[in-house]
């Protein structure tokens, strides 16, 4: 009855202000967006940007997604003027109806020079910000920023996210983020705000986002606001980029590993764009081609977004995804240089994702009132409804059935919320209404036995409430409380939110927030160093729900326009994480996971340049203790790592464009094998200890847990592309190198003790790794 | 290697493969030696003559571990182990008798480290629980105990025929008192097909397939005995052939003896089947062949029938398809080993290639026999002897 309880209260609160159109004298408004291209070619939003109608007061500040709204606006010809450091000042001519809302779409073109005008009247996106937000711990970084970090292949956001302060990148070929000490399954991956359960592809070396289809990304790693829950650690939101431009528009990035495509365009006189995009990895074609062998392996992906803004002020944007690993495999058909290889079978392992959100927002105008109380909500109200449906499953199957290993989860989720904006506060409210249906199950139908099936359908609620308030020039407190039930468990828990920021200059300010945080979501996927993928499942009865505290402290200083130096401390304590029990029972539910204890500290700093053109970049810093125990056993996770500096940097000039990353990292924990047993079978059928058939097998024995530490590691990688112009079509080429100096990082060590003297060997994370590409667009 | 988790294994190993394509070895160095605890190998079965243990050293580094043929009666023997001799053990039964192991010792050092208590299977008592205590030269002590399952004991095997093609099997037992599981069994020659499971039956297919195997070959082939057996086991066994330590991590096991490593546990077999596995054989290249004398045959050779299938078609054109069967050896005086064994090979564009197995297992080859078919004749030479050697269909 509570989560019934709860889930209506949630829609009434959420749909209300809908009904309360308050009415006001006749008059116009004006909805628009600011764009700009980022290097890939994408279309981007520009946020901060000031758009003002000329000759009155009016004037607003676009958002992240780079939109404002001009409201109450006589109606008849205006004039409305966008203005941002970097970008030429646009204006634009517009006529508003009385009653209706005119959507129009501000295209800025890059203009160093002109940036003395402006700088005193509008500040860059940072620049904004730092000055109307606590921002702790939130690193916002745009398509253009991102587009010269050096990658094997076309650009990775998550490989990008790996390099900023707090974050940890476990080795080369695992894209999970380890954030604040978190596990890599605490962090909320989200694309337009709708959960992505596995970002991964090719078990974590690439991420399912494709760089055309990036927009920007925001990365929360700590005491995050109250509208985000169910994760320990961060939030990383990937924005779609939107296509400003008429007509179609195509891009291609071609390169060894697989090839992207994207076409999109704008229409309805920019009040609509659409795009979609699609990736699909060719080793497998490649290799079939020039051997006999069989290389079973590919991953796709594609990426639609659309949007549209109706009249009235409403808009409708869509977002669907698909992505799948496909490690498909007849075993009797791979080449063999002697025997048969027929009699072999076939392997079907398969991965991947499933997205599909939209969302529905409406910008009420500036006087928007509760109906009955009459009370006004703001300056300017906006009311979302979100809806999405998410998926990701896995399918392993040996032998057509020999033995089959399956687990999915499907997560609906409803939310909505409002938002009013005033003068002092920017309050919100909203709801989350989420259910998901989990199944992991193995077994095999030739035998007709099932070794577990674990079926769950979880539904939760959340109702959370935000209020950014502008205390005075040198005070900003954002706080909030996030209420939340899950059913399963009969569970409810409130969790605040609080982030303060205080002025000592202009330029200079520091910041605290603390936030309680619970996630009720868990992957099997372990700690391990490679992720092939999540195996998710949820908090019930016997399941307990992860809780954490994060505390942050620290300060930022604006240095110009464009550039910031953020130091920050870090604490967080986790009542109850769960660690995945290597050891659990097949035959039992409830001991896949061991409740323990933990905590993390350290510092991030973040020194950031991020100008127009020339020289940017930033150089992160991190120093973190990460411990874990139960009753008995303290160790340290397989994340934890003292010190890591990654120092990135990009030229852009007029047709050059260079980037370089230069890592440093000390070693993570790993188990130090300390002898090796030989697991001897008995056959009850000679009732013998073994019979030769097999062989026995040995296996590893460990000495305390996570008791070593691998050396230190360090890389620099470099890229340099030039851009050419070939009848109309935008064409560069590009090519990056990974580990230039070919340093001998270390990803595991592997044992043998079966020898006199015993040996330790060494296996790299990535070798030096040439790559070329080159990106088309039409 | 058992059931659901070595599967799960395989698959992680399969991607760890491919995270390794890129991965280089850089360096190998060599590392001190370490200090091992005993390790334990011990089962109580209800249908054993003699309850047999092993004790062995784990591996430390201390001396270079080879892998000879097998020795069922010596499984430490030829360096394949670091046996722990001259151990005291002893069992205590559940009414406190104290049963002391003899170690099968032989003069020539055969037997090191296998302790066997004088206690038949259809002795011990269900539902009960025996411990279980060793003592090192050393000093060292390991206990543990199990409680040995209900249900009644499987000590002869049923025979009988089955046809890949056309049957499926149901294999059904009773319910044991006590049991944690179900351990399933099938002798395969690539390695048993081996499994837990929590109900009373499990129907097989002749397709099945074994993903205990890396390749996934089929469980049956045409030809061979495959012998099925079940049994109720106790938690001990169960967990301990359940769970593994995987080569990165060294974690995962459970281990339940005190003092050591390794597993005391028990079971008793509820269902043995032996069962001869068959298929049609409408081939050209499938059925019975019979040897046939000619001038050329230098040294005639101890085989004398050959029983062919074709175990599988190839997957590709350029590729040859596998072959199963049986051969009859001509036992003279002295002479070891199975009169009838099984082969293994394969034919492409009447070209033959059969490896006579020592007995049923395909990792102990005993001679190579290529050929042609020329007819009806097969025409071809042994590896390891000269002369001709002709095999003529039969049916």
């Amino acid at each position: 009855m509570t989560f019934v309880r709860l889930t209506l209260f949630g829609v009434v609160l959420a749909l209300a202000p809908s009904l309360a159109k308050a009415q006001g004298p006749a008059a116009g408004a004006i909805a628009g967006r600011v764009v700009a291209a980022a290097d890939s070619g994408a279309i981007t939003p520009v946020p901060a940007a000031v758009a003002s109608v000329l000759g009155s007061a009016f004037e607003s500040i676009t958002d992240t997604d780079g939109r404002f709204v001009l409201s109450g606006l006589v109606a008849g010809p205006q004039t409305v003027r966008v203005r941002i450091p970097g970008y030429r000042t646009v204006e634009r001519q517009v006529v508003v109806a009385a009653g209706d809302t005119v959507s129009i779409e501000i295209r800025l073109e890059p203009d160093a020079q002109r940036l003395a005008p402006v700088l005193t009247v509008a500040r860059s996106p940072d620049a904004e910000i730092f000055a109307t937000r606590p921002n702790v711990s939130t690193i916002t970084l745009g398509a253009a920023a991102m587009a010269g970090v050096p990658s094997a292949g076309e650009p990775d956001v998550i490989r990008v996210a790996q390099l900023l302060p707090g974050v940890v990148a476990r080795n080369d070929y695992n894209t999970g983020l380890n954030v604040h000490g978190g596990e890599a399954d605490q962090n909320l991956i989200l694309l337009d705000g709708y959960p992505l359960y596995n970002p991964f592809h090719l078990g974590g070396l690439f991420s399912t986002f494709m760089d055309a289809t990036v927009g920007g990304i925001e990365l929360m790693m700590g005491a995050f606001p109250a509208r985000y829950g169910g994760r320990l650690s961060s939030v990383l939101d990937v924005q779609s980029a939107e296509e400003t431009r008429p007509g179609v528009h195509v891009s291609a990035d071609i390169s060894a590993l697989g090839t992207t495509g994207r076409a999109a365009g704008a229409f309805d006189r920019g009040r609509g764009s659409w795009s979609i995009a699609g990736r699909r990895t060719y080793a497998d074609a490649l290799a079939s081609v020039f051997t006999s062998n069989i290389f079973p392996y590919h991953f796709r992906d594609l990426h639609a977004h659309a949007s549209y803004t109706l009249p009235g002020n409403t808009r409708l944007t869509v977002t669907a995804y698909e992505g799948k690993d496909v490690l498909d495999a007849n075993l009797a058909e791979f080449a063999s240089d002697s025997g048969s290889k027929a009699g072999s079978g076939e392997w079907a392992f398969d991965w991947g994702n499933r997205l599909l959100g939209a969302s529905i927002a409406r910008d009420l105008g500036p006087d928007v009132r509760l109906p009955l109380v009459g009370l006004r909500l703001g300056e300017r109200t906006t009311v979302e409804q979100r809806v999405s449906l998410s998926s990701f499953s896995t399918l392993l199957d040996l032998g057509d059935g020999a033995f089959s290993q399956r687990s999915r989860i499907s997560d609906v989720t409803l939310s909505g919320s409002v938002v009013a904006r005033g003068t002092s506060h920017d309050r919100s409210i909203g709801y989350e209404l989420a259910t998901q249906r989990v199944r992991y199950a193995s077994g095999s139908t030739q035998t007709g036995t099932t070794d577990y099936d674990l079926r769950q359908r979880p539904a939760s609620a959340a109702l959370w409430i935000d209020d950014l308030w502008r205390v005075s020039p040198k005070w900003i407190v954002q706080g909030g409380l996030r209420g939340e039930a899950l059913r399963a468990r009969r569970w409810m828990a409130l969790s605040p939110r609080l982030s303060v920021k205080y002025f000592l200059k202009p330029d200079l300010a520091l910041t605290a927030a603390t936030a309680r945080v619970t996630q009720s979501q868990h992957s099997l996927a372990g700690d391990g160093p490679l992720r092939y993928f999540e195996v998710w499942i949820a908090s019930d009865s016997i399941i307990p729900v992860a809780t954490a505290w994060h505390w942050i402290a620290g300060a930022e200083k604006r240095l110009g326009n464009t550039g910031t130096v953020r130091a920050e401390g870090f604490y967080k304590r986790y009542e109850r994480v769960l660690d995945v029990n290597k050891s659990e029972d097949p035959q039992l539910h409830g001991d896949e996971f061991l409740p323990i204890r933990g905590s993390s500290y350290g510092v991030d700093v973040l020194a950031r340049l991020q100008p127009v053109t020339g020289p940017g970049g930033w150089l992160a810093y991190t120093y973190g203790v990460s411990a874990r125990w139960d009753d008995s056993t303290r160790w340290s996770p397989g994340h934890d790592r003292r010190h890591n500096l990654n120092v990135v940097t990009t030229w852009r000039f007029t047709k050059y464009r260079l980037g370089a990353r230069l890592g440093y990292a000390t070693g993570t924990p790993y188990n130090a094998i300390v002898g090796e047993i030989a697991r001897r079978t008995y056959d009850p059928s000679t009732d013998n200890w073994g019979t030769g058939n097999p062989n026995r097998n040995v296996e590893s024995l460990s000495g305390a847990r996570n008791g070593a530490r691998f050396p230190a590691s360090k890389r620099l990688d470099v890229n340099a592309s030039r851009e050419f112009r070939i009848r109309g079509a935008r064409v560069a080429p590009y090519v990056s190198v990974l580990n230039t100096f070919n340093s001998k990082n270390v990803f595991v060590y592997l044992y043998r003790y079966s020898r006199n003297p015993p040996t330790r060997r060494a296996y790299s994370q990535f070798p030096i790794l040439p790559s070329v590409g080159v990106h088309v667009e039409f | 290697m058992w059931g659901c988790t070595l599967s799960s294994r395989r698959a992680l190993a399969f991607c760890s493969l491919l995270a390794t394509l890129a991965a280089c070895e850089i360096e190998e160095v060599a590392i001190p030696q370490t200090k091992g605890p005993v390790a334990l190998h011990a089962v109580l079965s209800a249908t054993a003559p003699t309850q047999v243990l092993l004790l062995e050293r784990t591996r430390t580094g201390a001396v270079d571990i080879v892998a000879p043929p097998f020795e069922l009666q010596d499984p430490f023997g030829g360096g394949e182990g670091i046996a722990e001799a001259y151990a005291s053990v002893t069992l205590t039964t559940p009414n406190g008798t104290t049963l002391v192991a003899r170690e099968d010792l032989s003069p020539g050092g055969a037997g090191t480290g296998v302790y066997r208590f004088s206690l038949p299977g259809q002795s011990l008592e269900r539902n009960a629980r025996y411990q279980l205590s060793v003592t090192t030269t050393k000093g060292e002590r390991l206990t543990a105990e199990t409680t040995v399952p209900g249900g009644a004991a499987a000590d002869v095997a049923e025979a009988r025929e089955f046809n890949r093609a056309t049957d499926s099997l149901l294999v059904e037992w009773p319910t044991a008192p006590g049991a944690r599981s179900y351990l399933v069994r099938i002798e395969s020659p690539f390695g048993p097909r081996v499994f837990f499971t929590r109900g009373a039956s499990v129907r097989l297919s002749g397709e099945l397939r074994n993903p205990d195997v890396s390749t996934l070959p089929h469980v049956f082939f045409p030809g061979f005995p495959q012998a099925i057996t079940v049994s109720a086991v106790d938690s001990n066994f169960y967990d301990w052939f359940r769970t593994h330590n995987d080569e990165v991590s060294g974690t995962g096991l459970i281990n339940r003896v005190q003092g050591g490593l390794g597993v005391f546990g028990s079971l008793v077999r509820l269902k043995f089947q032996n069962l001869a596995v068959v298929a049609p054989q409408p081939e050209r290249e499938a059925g019975v062949f019979l040897r046939v004398s000619g001038p050329d045959e230098a040294l005639p050779a101890p085989y004398s029938k050959l029983e062919l299938y074709i175990e599988s078609r190839a997957a590709r054109s350029d590729q040859a398809d596998a072959v199963s069967g049986r051969y009859s050896r001509i036992m003279r005086l002295g002479d070891v080993g199975c009169p009838v064994c099984g082969l293994l090979g394969s034919v492409k564009n009447g070209h033959v290639e059969l490896m006579l197995l020592k007995d049923w297992f395909a990792s102990d080859t005993t001679e190579i026999l290529s050929g042609d078919f020329r007819g009806d004749t097969i025409v071809g030479r042994y590896r390891g002897r000269a002369g001709i050697a002709r095999f003529l269909r039969q049916r």
